[in-house]
């Protein structure tokens, strides 16, 4: 592969610059446009290809539109085309001359190929133009009913297209069933895929809203619907194939003969040519066996092979994503691969990345019988010339230390580590040495006698030389040298920069200096004046700690700085096994490349419908930054995994709740209290709160999100609401104050806090208003998390108010 | 569900930018995607996925282009690697190889690829000889008719059939004067060599190449003397997995054209073909150099175009490098590669010299790994053996071919 050359930012010279060119182009579009002239088609191409290639280069020609559309009454398919890529890409920001491609793109869904009959079906519904789904709704019946199976899965793609425009045409053209019929009966597999794929978005985004729809979303996995796709999975393509075994890990199946019969069935798909298949078919067959604690064993030997060919035979990228799943599994049974540690050797040409994940490998599946074989063979790779992965494989060869197989010889490596004397590889091995003196402190003689070669000098990386100097505290009775090496690290202490380093300079001397006071003295003495000297706070108060622990109690002291010790058993796991847990019912997803489920590293909105999707997507990466603190605020709370839980259900009680306000509204009930909710606790706001915007910023980072929901807003409320203003003072007379609000129309945000009467509790709300579509997104923030819910009907009534008078 | 794909060149400019979804993708991710680049220092370095603040991001990097896909919702990862892989075998396949310039030039049959490939982010088909008949790729052949007829649509004017046939793999109803199909065994082999010449790990990598050119309908038979040698196996869709899993006979109604039919792995190989012995020592700050290959055991077929290439160390301040047979060339980025071709009858190759190592250096602490590469034809070192390859039904004149061959994959030895 070749390597990029160095990225030049510079524009190509070939680029044009834009204005002249386009209205040069514009001039050519309209003397061609009327003419019959034979040959014209071929010049018009010419001239399509370059206005394609200005939009590709991201030059706006948004101002042709006029004269693309005149130009394209052509009978050739790849005028047409270019056409409906150049129509499809503007017509959004152009809704009223979309409405000029709409006549000729209708003409073409009645043409009698139907590669454009389905070509021209696909570029109306990727208009996206809201207020031309009038004339979608005709085609796509058609469409749906064509006799040739290509256009039919166009179609049916495009009543998801439409439902994403607007869901109540969608609904109210009874597009859904029809796609259920298809999905059941069509010959081609291809428009069976694509129902299944439409219908399962369309109905778990109306199953917050109707009954009806989570009741058919939930036919989906019936027996009935999963059979009859398990029985036709070989015609799917992989692609469908992949859909199609998503849907049946979420099936449960009655009685366990039907899990053997399912996994007969799809035996055959883990020898795919597609990884993407094999993954789908490898998910699917742990879901299944989860309850069967022998069969689930006997299937980790089975997805075996498969898994492994699909790491050395992939790409790197494909290696990638296997090796981390692998990872997963090897995990939860670690004995299943310690056989086939050869396949986790790392080649010289892979990347890095493939490399790293390898290692892990290695030390997850090491064990009694292959520790050996394995420690050998990272350290041929501390030679390697790709330094980190160096110090990579010499930490994997500490932490299999740590995993107490063959320790004896795992020392002898790394004690030849230290020898090698090469910097990084000394650096590495002296942390690792110092781990495992923590664990098996029977080995410091041999440790010591080489440890106590290696003059510091030579050692510069903080974490190695903080190592060292605590080996050199920890075993100053058997370093002959050790108070000398000390005393000359203090004569150098203005020249260590690191406060790691000082800090552990200063407790290894206090150490030394009980252990041989005489020799030490002298050293204590600077150095303790030199740390309380220090500039750098932790530096001078542990400094000032021990000179003052010294003056009030030698012994004491000594019991404080050289208690006896205990070897550390277990080192803490970075990852809880709950986490592993849920990363592990997320096989085949995202969140096990990066080792974390989804909810840790997904935005809430994303998740479910993609509703919001939309804004945020169009959002350029300069203003996504609260996107990025909102992930790391999720990450943060994670440490509280059961209040995440909880917090996620409040939030889809706040969903179905508000759902069925949303229904009475629509029957024009117009009830104004909340139906059949028990009464929250009465919650009194204070009128005068103060808060200022720096301490409202720090809280909002801080906080998790205690509640989060969508309200729809009356018709009244979006009238009056012209300008953020007028929202402002209306929610100050309810005691909510705004701190922050912009956005033009259709698009509002809002920052509110409020105050708990006589008490200093926040709640802190960002609300986003669109206008258009008549919905509030609120993202509640509690400091006392009880009256959360309290606060938030509150907040949701006041925001009802608004706009009656 | 993908929402967006991107087409980068080696410089990070958009050479293409194919929206999915309703959900725009802005071009900025671009930018942040390069700067990212950048700071990994290059492009084959940083992960095939990653988070960036909006979107997770999938690329693929080939042949100096950068396929790159976004998304914001959870999906199954090797979807979106699988695809992007796919694009790029189709492409190169289509244009005849993947540069800027190629695609530059054909950026409109690319959209119309991709068109067809992915809709409302959802992988269709990507099977290239249902791809062919929709879009007609840019060969000589068409633009020579295309002069001649004047008709310069490079679509075809059919849909494909097999849209609508329970093989989607294979066009309806080809017809050939000559009926032929050739099956090719292409092995490479993987081994790793430790400095005392022990076998770390030795394995085969095979493929069942076929090459069909038969009229109607054909079901074929193959089946192989030694099945049991294969250690796992992958099948093209078009296999049938109950006669492989009860008599390891491998039964199929072949795609038109060339296409993998199977792939393979045999394991736990004893032996190499050729064997590389190097031996370096070092003081004084200078390093000898003294390299001998040669062959290890004779399977009667002659050994094509060996290689030999190994990086130079960082701490290395010039090279001393000649050998007895074949050229040497270290190049600028101090990689030294030795081509010897066909190993002479009379005399064994070596390559000898003297590295010079920097000034405060005494010894050398870091050892090249060798890379060899090597040809073998009509041999495929597995063993593995094709019994016989029938046809149902046989036309009067059918001619069927067989061929072998053998190269070094990653075949490395340690110093």
């Amino acid at each position: 592969m070749a390597p990029p050359a160095q990225s030049q930012r510079s524009q190509s010279p070939s680029q044009p610059s834009g204005k002249s060119e386009v209205s040069d182009l514009k001039l050519q579009l309209r003397q061609l446009a009327g003419s019959r002239a034979p040959g014209v088609d071929d010049s018009k191409r010419e001239l399509f290809k370059k206005v394609i290639s200005y939009m590709t280069i991201g030059i706006d020609v948004s101002s042709l539109f006029g004269e693309m559309v005149m130009c394209s009454a052509t009978s050739d398919i790849v005028l047409k085309k270019m056409c409906y890529l150049y129509v499809g890409n503007y017509a959004k920001v152009n809704p009223d001359l979309a409405l000029l491609t709409i006549n000729f793109l209708q003409r073409d869904c009645h043409d009698q190929d139907p590669m454009i009959r389905g070509l021209a079906l696909r570029s109306l519904c990727s208009l996206r133009v809201a207020n031309l789904v009038e004339y979608l709704v005709g085609p796509l019946g058609s469409g749906l009913k064509d006799s040739n199976s290509y256009v039919r899965m166009v179609a049916v793609i495009g009543v998801l297209k439409l439902y994403h425009i607007s869901a109540s045409t969608c609904v109210d053209a009874d597009f859904p069933s029809t796609l259920k019929h298809l999905m059941l009966n069509d010959s081609d597999t291809q428009v069976v895929a694509n129902c299944l794929s439409a219908l399962q978005e369309i109905w778990s985004a109306e199953a917050s809203t109707s009954e009806e729809a989570s009741r058919e979303r939930e036919a989906l996995i019936s027996k009935l619907v999963i059979y009859y796709l398990l029985n036709r999975i070989k015609e799917f393509s992989e692609w469908a194939q992949c859909l199609v075994l998503e849907l049946v890990t979420k099936y449960v199946p009655s009685e366990s003969s039907e899990i053997f019969d399912i996994m007969n069935l799809l035996e055959d798909r883990l020898q795919h040519a597609n990884g993407a298949v094999v993954l789908a078919t490898v998910k699917v067959f742990l879901q299944l066996t989860l309850s069967m604690t022998d069969v689930h064993q006997q299937v980790y030997e089975r997805i075996k092979a498969p898994l492994l060919t699909l790491v050395s035979s992939g790409s790197p990228e494909q290696s990638y994503a296997v090796l981390s799943h692998l990872h997963l599994l090897v995990m939860r049974a670690p004995y299943v691969f310690s056989s086939d540690y050869k396949h986790f050797y790392c080649q010289y040409n892979e990347p890095s990345y493939v490399k790293r994940l390898k290692l892990e490998m290695l030390t997850a599946v090491a064990n009694e019988s292959n520790t050996y074989e394995i420690v050998t063979e990272l350290c041929e790779y501390a030679a390697n010339v790709d330094i980190p992965i160096a110090r990579e494989s010499i930490r994997a060869v500490g932490k299999i230390a740590l995993q107490q197989y063959d320790v004896n010889a795992i020392v002898d490596r790394l004690l030849q580590f230290l020898e090698m004397e090469k910097d990084y590889v000394t650096a590495e091995a002296l942390v690792l040495v110092k781990d495992l003196l923590r664990k098996y402190p029977q080995w410091s003689h041999d440790c010591i006698a080489v440890v106590g070669n290696i003059s510091s000098k030579n050692v510069q990386e903080p974490k190695a030389k903080a190592a060292l100097i605590w080996m050199l505290g920890e075993y100053s009775q058997d370093m002959q040298d050790a108070p000398y090496i000390l005393e000359s690290l203090v004569e150098n202490w203005d020249e260590e920069h690191s406060a790691e380093v000082r800090l552990h300079l200063l407790t290894a001397v206090m150490k030394c200096f009980f252990k041989r006071p005489p020799e030490t003295q002298s050293a204590l003495g600077a150095a303790l004046a030199a740390g309380v000297a220090d500039f750098h706070q932790d530096v001078h108060d542990r400094a000032l700690f021990y000179y003052r622990i010294l003056r009030y109690n030698v012994s004491v002291a000594e019991r404080v700085v050289n208690p006896p010790k205990q070897a550390v058993s277990v080192f803490a796991d970075t990852q809880s096994s709950e986490i592993k847990d849920r990363i592990f019912d997320e096989f085949n997803s995202l969140s096990v490349l990066y080792q974390k489920p989804s909810y840790m590293f997904t935005d809430k909105e994303h998740r479910g419908p993609l509703e919001f999707a939309d804004e945020i997507g169009n959002l350029s990466i300069g203003e996504a930054t609260d996107n990025v603190v909102s992930s790391q605020r999720v990450e943060e709370n994670d440490k509280d995994l059961l209040l995440t839980t909880a917090e996620k259900e409040e939030t889809r009680a706040g969903h179905s709740q508000q759902a069925s306000f949303g229904i009475d509204d629509l029957l024009g009930l117009g009830m104004p209290a909340v139906p059949n909710v028990p009464s929250p606790p009465q919650l009194k706001l204070n009128t005068k709160a103060a808060l200022d915007p720096s301490t409202f910023q720090q809280k909002w980072r801080q906080l998790p999100i205690a509640l989060s929901q969508e309200l729809l807003l009356s018709p009244q409320a979006v009238a009056a609401l012209t300008a953020p203003q007028a929202l402002l003072r209306h929610m100050q007379s309810h005691s909510i104050h705004c701190i922050a609000s912009g956005g033009q129309s259709p698009n509002f945000k809002f920052f509110f806090f409020a105050q708990k009467y006589e008490e200093s509790s926040n709640y802190l709300v960002e609300c986003i208003i669109n206008t258009s579509s008549g919905k509030a997104q609120v993202k509640i923030k509690a400091e006392d998390q009880s009256t959360s819910q309290a606060f938030s009907t509150l907040f949701e009534s006041a925001l009802s108010k608004f706009g009656t008078p | 569900m993908l929402q967006c794909i991107f087409l980068l060149s080696d410089s990070g400019e958009v050479m293409l930018e194919k929206q999915l979804t309703g959900h725009r993708v802005d071009r900025s991710i671009c930018d942040w995607f390069w700067d990212h680049v950048i700071s990994q220092g290059d492009s084959f370095k940083s992960q095939p996925v990653i988070a960036s603040p909006t979107h997770y991001l999938f690329q693929v990097v080939r042949e100096g282009i950068t396929f790159l896909a976004c998304t914001q919702v959870e999906m199954p990862p090797l979807m979106g690697i699988e695809f992007l892989c796919r694009v790029s075998d189709v492409l190169s396949d289509y244009l005849g190889g993947l540069n800027e310039d190629v695609i530059k030039d054909n950026f409109v049959i690319v959209y119309e690829l991709l068109d067809e490939m992915i809709d409302n982010g959802f992988p269709l088909t990507t099977e290239p000889n249902i791809l062919r008949e929709m879009i007609a790729p840019p060969n000589i052949v068409s633009k020579v008719l295309s002069v001649v007829t004047g008709n310069s649509s490079n679509v075809s004017d059919t849909l494909p059939g097999a849209t609508g046939s329970c093989i989607p793999w294979r066009a309806a109803d080809p017809k050939y004067a000559n009926n032929e199909v050739y099956v090719d065994l292409v092995e490479e082999m993987d081994a790793v060599i430790n400095r005392d010449g022990a076998l770390v790990k030795c394995e085969v990598y095979g493929e069942v190449r076929v090459n069909s050119h038969l009229s109607g309908l054909p079901d074929l038979t193959l089946s192989f003397a030694n099945p049991s040698i294969l250690d796992d196996v992958r099948f093209h869709p078009c296999v049938r997995f109950r006669p492989w899993e009860s008599h390891q006979i491998l039964s199929f109604v072949p795609p038109d054209g060339e296409f993998k039919l199977m792939s393979y792995r045999v394991k736990k190989l004893k032996s190499t073909p050729i064997y590389v012995k190097p031996q370096l020592s070092s003081d004084a700050g200078k390093c000898r150099v003294n390299v001998l290959v040669g062959i290890r055991n004779d399977h009667g077929k002659t050994i094509d175009s060996i290689t030999l290439q190994f990086q130079l160390p960082p701490c290395i301040l010039s090279a001393d490098l000649t050998s007895n047979t074949g050229t040497v060339n270290i190049l600028g980025n101090k990689t030294c590669s030795w081509s010897i071709g066909r190993i002479p009858k009379d005399k064994t190759p070596s390559l000898s010299g003297t590295l010079v190592l920097e000034s405060e250096l005494e010894r050398l602490h870091v050892f090249p790994t060798f890379r060899v590469g090597f040809k073998i034809m009509g041999v495929a070192l597995s063993g593995l053996q094709i019994d016989k390859l029938d046809l149902k039904t046989a036309p009067s004149r059918l001619y069927k071919g067989f061929r072998a061959l053998t190269r070094a994959g990653e075949f490395e030895v340690r110093s």
